[in-house]
């Protein structure tokens, strides 16, 4: 069951296309398989289209208005034939992903080991942050770490605990240099989650400090 | 050609939005249906301008303004077939497209933030190493890897670094534990994590 939700004023951000694109990102992604999010976003959205409406709009003589229609209306139709969802695929495993991130799948490259039984698949979103897939297996770890800027995480499939909370697929989590953490899962099936950080991770407890000067490299 | 498709604005001061929405989906419809052109015409005569009031008031810039009126008709056109008039008012369709695109827009135009200052991650480093080209080493490295490779430094070195970096202490106060010049930890930390680092590249 789903219980950590955007807040009120970041769906309502998000609707009005005020948010960073990576937490645009999350937060569609989360309301793709939470439908009461969707139901807030949708009567914002509602709103703010009936402010356009209102807009008092001119009477249209601009040429590159005529010039537009004519270059739109040359354009094909796109069929869009139903496909199959894209998925990510571990191990033989594949994973239903929530439809804004489907059109980054095959952006995402090759899973890496990072730990144990941590697993780590960089995907390029076209801007310069830093977002990954990253699996745990039953009783993988990540080692503690607080966070040197923001870290937007959302479950897409499975359950795990960081010692803060416990969270299941669809939970989005905003953490930063206020919060120490450790994932980690004990399910039986793992725990996919999809992540995006800004700054490199900042490790805090025994040896794992020894990657902080690397941390750029793996825990991005 | 386009002769005879006008652009056409009569909605715009006259009718209410509700007899509105019901137009506007008669003429996505249309153009779902038909490829009507002249339905289109008046879908966009009514839309685009205000899609550009719209997109100026948040982008601040007419050319990105266009733009976003360009690509939002652009689907409109192309994608009229998925308007549901159950799911939402076209002016909702439209201005969810709208918003979708302006974060694509943001996305591209993010500047690429600055390569990460090395000082950020080197942090004892930052007064030896100017360098900014700290990149690229191998992406498959675990703990487990840095862990022996901490293993193969020299005992000196090694001291200083698990002093550091496991048990947070600082430069100063490795230096006065270990009864050493401060420069001495200093580059006994530098030469340390030159060779993890080496000891990383060369670890295919």
């Amino acid at each position: 069951m789903i219980n950590y939700h955007p807040t009120d004023k970041q769906l309502r951000q998000f609707a009005e296309g005020n948010i960073s694109s990576a937490l645009a990102l999350v937060v569609a992604s989360h309301c793709d398989v939470c439908v009461q999010c969707q139901t807030k976003v949708d009567e914002v959205n509602s709103e703010l289209a009936s402010n356009i409406e209102n807009i008092k709009a001119h009477t249209v003589t601009d040429p590159a208005f005529e010039k537009m229609l004519a270059s739109i209306t040359q354009l094909p139709v796109l069929d869009t034939p139903v496909q199959k969802s894209p998925c990510i695929e571990l191990d033989g495993r594949f994973f239903d992903v929530p439809r804004p991130l489907q059109r980054f799948v095959k952006k995402t490259g090759n899973w890496s080991k990072l730990l144990g039984k941590v697993w780590q698949a960089p995907v390029d979103l076209g801007d310069s942050s830093m977002a990954h897939f990253i699996f745990m297996e039953k009783g993988g770890r990540v080692p503690e770490h607080t966070h040197r800027g923001t870290e937007f995480t959302l479950v897409v499939n499975g359950e795990f605990s960081d010692g803060l909370a416990d969270y299941d697929s669809g939970d989005l989590i905003v953490m930063d240099d206020e919060h120490i953490h450790s994932p980690h899962s004990n399910a039986d099936e793992g725990c996919l989650v999809f992540s995006i950080v800004d700054k490199p991770l900042q490790f805090t407890s025994g040896i794992a400090r020894l990657l902080n000067p690397f941390s750029h490299l793996f825990f991005k | 050609m386009l002769v005879g498709i006008s652009l056409e604005n009569k909605f715009t001061n006259t009718s209410k939005p509700k007899d509105c929405a019901e137009e506007m989906s008669a003429l996505l419809m249309e153009v779902a249906a038909e490829r009507c052109k002249r339905s289109y015409a008046k879908v966009f005569g009514y839309f685009a301008p205000r899609l550009r009031s719209y997109a100026l008031k948040q982008m601040g810039n007419e050319a990105l303004a266009m733009e976003l009126v360009q690509d939002t008709m652009t689907n409109v056109w192309q994608k009229a077939h998925l308007f549901n008039a159950e799911k939402g008012s076209p002016s909702t369709w439209i201005f969810t497209i709208a918003r979708n695109i302006r974060f694509d827009m943001l996305r591209k135009l993010q500047n690429r933030k600055e390569d990460i200052c090395s000082d950020d991650l080197w942090p004892v480093l930052c007064e030896q190493t100017p360098d900014q080209n700290e990149v690229s080493l191998d992406q498959q490295v675990t703990l487990q890897q840095v862990g022996q490779l901490f293993n193969n430094l020299p005992d000196k070195q090694k001291a200083v670094i698990e002093a550091i970096y496991i048990d947070g202490k600082s430069q100063q106060e490795v230096a006065d534990q270990l009864a050493i010049p401060l420069g001495t930890v200093k580059s006994r930390t530098r030469l340390a994590l030159q060779r993890l680092k080496d000891m990383l590249e060369d670890h295919d």
